[in-house]
């Protein structure tokens, strides 16, 4: 029985303090609400219940977002994968037309190049591609796809649409070679267009001209064109050769020192154009 | 038959020299891979057989490259029978180690044979450069090993015959006979 009072006493007062407790809340409670809707004002209170919320707020806020942008940045990442495959794929893909269209750009000027040769110099041609080139460190040749099947015969002379590239040395019914005029075996009519002085072209292996027989008498500077000069038949008249770009004057002999640059370039020769005259061949 | 596939494989590296290693009609570096071949038929192959495949090889090139005819003949021929005698008289037999000998070979060839073209058609010729016959040079000495290991493979293929019955023969278990 004692034991029974004993503990129903800490229990009573236990009820007492809690009510206590919530009699005090609430007319705290009263009281805030009262003067909260009475005077309507933003209070020392809610000022200091600012102040501690504030900065948790402000953390987790910022962890939010922080966790926020992480699965967005993951889920990015991983869309970003498929992308980055799609993306080279298409780049590749672009590269790819950029190169060819390129390409194609140049094929085009070149051939109209040839093409606009071909209709002002109002010649008979055939056009043919170079197929092999002459590995000798003596001489210098090309291989072109056509031959006397398709009307070419040994001398003929071969051009591009920037000028003479050399003439046809040996036949075969579907090939032929040609022998640049840039080999040392290789000389040409011409003329010095400004002072219509006649000289030979020489080829010299390299790629530069010399031209020969040009008397010290004739004045000639760098920059002068030099065109065929058409006699033997071999080249028409007045196709560029090239310019010339030095002249040496020695004290002894007659003749200038004249190098000429090339009008062709050599360098990139691909489509050439032979030209049909009526001439005996080269012996 | 090796005859024929090298033969084959001769036509194949003077297309590729005239088209694939010529980059324009000046390009100065282009390996001389005709004589590579050339070069591995004095060490490896017997006479006639050699001289069969050079005729051809010879005659093509001939086509193909110059305007004098008859350079190339000079050229295969002379670098062959001059790779033989050498070979012959060399204390290495291992063609491998006979490599830096091509490139003599060819310097001294090449220099006869332009030499003699000076004399004969001294007009027609681009003046010799010693610094682009010794990168032509250099380019076969470049060339030569795993061209050599090709064509000793092809050859090995070839001799051991081509029908799987030889390749099964049974040998016998005396190894150091």
């Amino acid at each position: 029985m004692r034991k029974k009072s004993s503990r129903k006493r800490p229990s009573r007062f236990r009820a007492f303090r809690l009510i206590i407790l919530i009699g005090l809340l609430l007319t705290m409670g009263l009281i805030f609400l009262v003067s909260t809707l009475g005077n309507q004002e933003f209070g020392p209170l809610h000022k200091m219940i600012f102040e501690s919320v504030g900065p948790v707020q402000k953390v987790v806020a910022r962890s939010s977002d922080y966790v926020r942008s992480l699965k967005t940045e993951y889920l990015d990442l991983l869309r970003v994968r498929e992308e980055n495959t799609r993306l080279w794929s298409e780049l590749q893909e672009c590269r790819a037309a950029l190169y060819k269209s390129r390409e194609a750009m140049a094929t085009n000027a070149m051939l109209r190049r040839l093409l606009d040769f071909k209709r002002n110099s109002g010649f008979p041609t055939v056009a043919a591609t170079i197929i092999g080139k002459d590995p000798s460190l003596w001489f210098r040749s090309v291989i072109i796809d056509r031959g006397s099947g398709d009307g070419v015969v040994k001398g003929m002379a071969v051009v591009t649409g920037d000028g003479i590239v050399g003439q046809v040395f040996n036949v075969a019914p579907g090939y032929s070679k040609v022998l640049l005029a840039i080999a040392p075996s290789s000389a040409i009519d011409v003329l010095l267009q400004k002072s219509r002085v006649r000289g030979i072209l020489k080829g010299t292996g390299s790629l530069t001209y010399r031209l020969e027989y040009i008397l010290k008498t004739v004045d000639v500077a760098e920059g002068d064109r030099v065109v065929t000069a058409g006699y033997g038949g071999l080249f028409p008249t007045g196709l560029p050769v090239g310019v010339v770009s030095r002249v040496i004057r020695k004290r002894r002999g007659m003749f200038q020192e004249i190098e000429v640059r090339p009008a062709v370039d050599f360098l990139t020769l691909e489509d050439l154009l032979v030209i049909e005259q009526e001439r005996r061949p080269l012996e | 038959m090796v005859v024929v596939i090298f033969l084959a494989m001769g036509l194949l590296l003077v297309i590729l020299q005239t088209t694939v290693f010529m980059l324009n009609p000046v390009w100065p570096a282009a390996p001389d891979l005709y004589y590579i071949l050339v070069a591995y038929l004095a060490y490896r192959m017997d006479l006639l057989r050699s001289l069969i495949i050079l005729f051809p090889l010879s005659c093509v090139l001939d086509v193909l490259s110059g305007t004098v005819l008859g350079m190339y003949p000079a050229i295969c021929f002379g670098g062959f029978f001059l790779l033989r005698f050498m070979a012959g008289r060399l204390p290495v037999r291992e063609s491998l180690y006979q490599v830096p000998m091509i490139a003599v070979s060819f310097l001294v060839v090449s220099w006869l044979v332009y030499v003699v073209l000076f004399f004969l058609e001294p007009v027609v010729l681009i003046p010799w450069s010693w610094p682009l016959v010794l990168l032509r040079a250099a380019l076969i000495i470049l060339f030569s090993f795993p061209l050599f290991r090709l064509f000793e493979r092809i050859n090995k293929r070839l001799q051991g015959g081509l029908s799987p019955l030889k390749r099964l023969r049974v040998r016998s278990g005396n190894r150091f006979r």
